[in-house]
C-alpha cells in the first residue's frame, strides 16, 4: 500500500517527487536561511566575546 | 615501615571487617535491605498472573534485584558522611579504603543473589512452559556474576554520589543506571539463556564476559578513588 | 580574531551550505520497485516492472539496448523487450514448465543507469523443479557500470531519505569528537586538577549532548520512514539513547554541587568512567541484540555507500562542516566559561 503511494508519486513527476513537486527548493532555501542564521549569531557571540576577553585581560594583568 | 602493597591489603581488611561488624551490630540496615528485596519479590509474583513467560521472568528478577542492589550498595558511604567517622579520610589510604568496601560489596552482593533468587522462585516458580531452569547451575553462577558486576559499577557511583552533600537517592539511580545497561544487557541474555537451556556454545562466553567487566569495573573504581576521596 | 580562525569557521558554514544544496539538489538514481503481474504460470506472459528515481531512458537509447533477464536460482531465463519508457519497462517472457526454483529475481541490463534488480519479483505457480531448458536460457550478459551523472544510490525502503545520511551520521561523529575532548579533559583535569579542564571539559559535554540529540532526533525520523517505527531495539540506538543519558547524568551531578573545585573533580571522574563504559556498551551491545541498522550482519544495505562517489563528495564535507560548526560552538562555549570564572573569582 505504502509502496504503491510512493511508486505513484515517484515515477508520475518528472524527476519524481521531491523535484518534481518543486518542493525540493523550498526545503533547499529555508535550510539555508537557518544555516545563515546560525552562522551569523555564531560569529556576532565570538566578536563579543573577543571583546570581553580583552577587557577582562586590562583591567586585571 | 611496611611496604605500600602489604599496607594496603591491611587497611583492606580491616575495613571490610569493621564494616561487616557494624552491619551485624546495626541489624536493621541489613534487615531493612532483606526486607525489600523481599517485598519487591512478593509484589513482582502479585503483579504477573501464572503465566509469566521467560522474558518477563527475566526481566522481573532484574528490576527487583537492581532496586535491591541499589538500597543495599546506596548506603554504602553512608557512614563517612558523618563528623565521626572523618577521621577515616586523615588516617585511611584510599585505596585501602575502597578495596575494603568493594570486599564487603561482594559479600552483601552474594546473600542478596542468593535471597532475591531463592525467594523469587519459591514464589513465582519457573517461568510458564518450564518445568524447572534448563541450566540450574549456570543460572546461579549468572545472577551471582551478575549481581557483582552491578555492584561494582554501584559501588563507584555511590562514593561519588556521597561527595555531593545535596544528593538524594535520586542521583545515584541517575547516574548508575545508564552505566549499568551493558551489565543488564549480558546478564538477562545469560538468564534467559540458562532458563531454556540454550546450548553452550552461545552461553559460554557470557560468564566469562560479565567476570570480566566485573574486573574492570572494580580496577577502574581502585583508580579512580582516590581523586574521589582527596577532600 | 586572526585569519586562520576566521578561515576554518566561514569554511565549515560555506561547507555545511553547499552540503545543503547538493544534498537536496542531486537526484536518485533509478531503481526497481514494482513487477505485474506477480504471480505467473508456464507460458506466454507479458511482464512489466516499474522504477523510480531519475528516468532510465536517455536520448537516442532504442529497445536493443536494453535487455531484462529472470533468474531463477542458478539459472537464467531470457525475454524480449517490448516497450521501454523513463519508468517502466514491459517485456514477454516465455515460462518453461521446468525451474529450478518458483521465485524468479529481475535484472534490468541498462546502457546509462547500470543493472537494476529487484529480488523475488515473480512467482511461478504449477512449475516443477527441474533445469530450465536449454531453449529458454538467456546468456549470461556483461555487466555495466553505471555512466550516470552525479547522483545519489538507490537503496530499497530508503530512497530519497537517503539525503538524511548528511545530517545524521556527520552530527553522531560530531557528538562522539567533542565527547573525545571531554574525555581528555577530563583525564588532564584529574592529573593536573586544573580549573581550565574542567572547563573544557564541560563545554565538550554540553556541545556533545546537543548533538546527540540532535542526532537522535534525525535517527528517529529516519527510522519512521524506513522501518516503520519511531524507535527500535537496535544497537546503534540504544548505544545513542545511553550517551545522552549518561551524560545528562555529567550535567545533573555538575549542576547538584556548588563548591568549584570539587565540582570539578567528582565530574571529571564520573566522565573518565562513563566513557569507558560506553566504549564496552558500544561493544557489547551490537553481538547481543538484533540489528536492523546499516553495516551489521544481515544488511547490507549501505554497502554501496563506500562505493559510490556522488554520495562520498557530499558526505565527506558533510563531515568536516559539522566537525567545523561543533567545534566552534564548543569553543565559544569553553570561552564563556573562562570569562565567567574571571569574573567570578575577581
Amino acid at each position: 500500500m505504502k509502496m504503491a503511494v510512493i511508486f505513484h508519486l515517484l515515477s508520475s513527476a518528472m524527476e519524481g517527487f521531491f523535484f518534481g513537486s518543486g518542493k525540493a527548493h523550498v526545503v533547499t532555501g529555508v535550510a539555508l536561511v537557518i544555516l545563515l542564521g546560525i552562522g551569523v549569531s555564531l560569529w556576532r557571540m565570538d566578536r563579543r566575546l573577543s571583546k570581553m576577553e580583552r577587557e577582562s585581560q586590562s583591567k586585571n594583568p | 615501615m611496611r611496604t605500600g602493597f602489604q599496607s594496603t591489603f591491611q587497611t583492606a581488611i580491616a575495613v571490610a571487617k569493621m564494616e561487616w561488624r557494624l552491619e551485624w551490630r546495626q541489624g536493621h540496615q541489613l534487615a531493612s535491605v532483606a526486607l525489600f528485596a523481599v517485598a519487591s519479590v512478593y509484589v513482582a509474583f502479585q503483579s504477573s498472573d501464572h503465566e509469566t513467560s521467560t522474558g518477563a521472568w527475566t526481566a522481573m528478577l532484574w528490576l527487583v534485584y537492581l532496586f535491591s542492589g541499589f538500597t543495599a550498595v546506596g548506603r554504602l558511604f553512608d557512614r563517612e558522611r558523618t563528623a565521626t567517622r572523618q577521621y577515616l579520610r586523615w588516617t585511611v589510604e584510599p585505596l585501602g579504603l575502597i578495596l575494603g568496601k568493594l570486599a564487603h560489596a561482594i559479600l552483601t552482593t552474594t546473600g542478596l543473589t542468593a535471597l532475591v533468587l531463592a525467594t523469587f522462585v519459591l514464589f513465582l516458580g519457573w517461568p510458564s512452559g518450564l518445568e524447572q531452569a534448563g541450566k540450574p547451575g549456570l543460572l546461579v553462577l549468572g545472577a551471582w556474576l551478575g549481581g557483582l558486576s552491578v555492584t561494582t559499577t554501584l559501588v563507584f557511583v555511590t562514593a561519588v554520589a556521597s561527595q555531593v552533600q545535596s544528593a538524594g537517592a535520586a542521583l545515584s539511580a541517575v547516574l548508575g543506571l545508564p552505566l549499568l545497561l551493558p551489565q543488564i544487557i549480558l546478564v538477562t541474555r545469560l538468564t534467559r539463556g540458562a532458563l531454556l537451556g540454550t546450548p553452550w556454545n552461545t552461553l559460554g562466553e557470557l560468564p566469562l564476559f560479565l567476570a570480566a567487566l566485573s574486573v574492570g569495573t572494580s580496577i577502574l573504581a581502585c583508580i579512580l578513588f582516590p581523586y574521589i576521596w582527596r577532600a | 580574531m586572526n585569519s586562520w580562525n576566521s578561515v576554518w569557521k566561514i569554511g565549515g558554514i560555506v561547507l555545511l551550505a553547499y552540503v545543503i544544496v547538493r544534498g537536496f539538489s542531486t537526484p536518485l538514481q533509478p531503481g526497481l520497485v514494482e513487477a505485474s503481474p506477480t504471480r505467473l504460470s508456464p507460458g506466454k506472459a507479458t511482464v512489466s516492472l516499474s522504477a523510480v528515481g531519475q528516468p532510465f531512458l536517455r536520448d537516442q537509447e532504442t529497445l536493443e539496448d536494453f535487455q531484462l533477464v529472470l533468474r531463477s536460482e542458478e539459472g537464467l531465463l531470457k525475454t524480449q523487450v517490448l516497450d521501454i519508457s523513463e519508468h517502466r519497462v514491459t517485456a514477454s517472457v516465455n515460462i518453461p514448465t521446468v525451474l529450478p526454483s518458483p521465485a524468479l529475481d529481475a535484472f534490468l541490463f541498462t546502457p546509462s543507469s547500470g543493472t537494476l534488480f529487484l529480488g523475488n519479483a515473480f512467482f511461478v505457480e504449477n512449475a516443477a523443479e527441474g533445469i530450465i531448458p536449454a531453449g529458454f536460457v538467456a546468456p549470461a550478459p556483461d555487466e555495466a557500470a553505471p555512466l550516470l551523472g552525479f547522483s545519489f544510490p538507490y537503496q530499497p525502503n530508503i530512497m530519497e531519505s537517503i539525503r538524511n545520511l548528511l545530517w545524521h551520521v556527520p552530527m553522531w561523529f560530531a557528538m562522539f569528537f567533542v565527547m573525545g575532548i571531554g574525555f581528555v579533559a577530563s583525564l588532564a583535569q584529574l592529573r593536573t586538577g586544573q580549573v581550565n579542564w574542567d572547563h573544557r571539559a564541560e563545554a565538550a559535554v554540553r556541545t556533545g549532548l546537543v548533538f546527540g540529540v540532535l542526532g537522535l532526533v534525525t535517527g528517529s525520523l529516519w527510522a519512521r520512514w524506513t522501518w516503520g517505527a519511531w524507535w527500535v531495539s537496535d544497537p546503534q540506538l540504544n548505544g545513542a539513547l545511553v550517551t545522552v543519558l549518561l551524560y545528562s547524568g555529567y550535567m545533573i551531578l555538575r549542576a547538584a554541587m556548588d563548591d568549584d573545585e570539587r565540582v570539578g573533580r567528582l565530574s571529571a571522574v564520573y566522565n573518565v568512567f562513563a566513557f569507558i563504559m560506553l566504549v564496552v556498551l558500544l561493544m557489547v551491545l551490537p553481538r547481543y541484540t538484533e540489528s536492523l541498522h546499516p553495516g551489521k550482519d544481515g544488511n547490507p544495505g549501505f554497502n554501496s555507500y563506500d562505493l559510490d562517489n556522488s554520495l562520498r563528495a557530499v558526505f565527506y564535507p558533510a563531515v568536516i562542516g559539522w566537525g567545523a560548526l561543533c567545534y566552534w560552538i564548543y569553543s565559544l562555549r569553553l570561552r564563556m566559561n573562562r570569562i565567567e570564572h574571571h569574573l567570578l573569582t575577581q
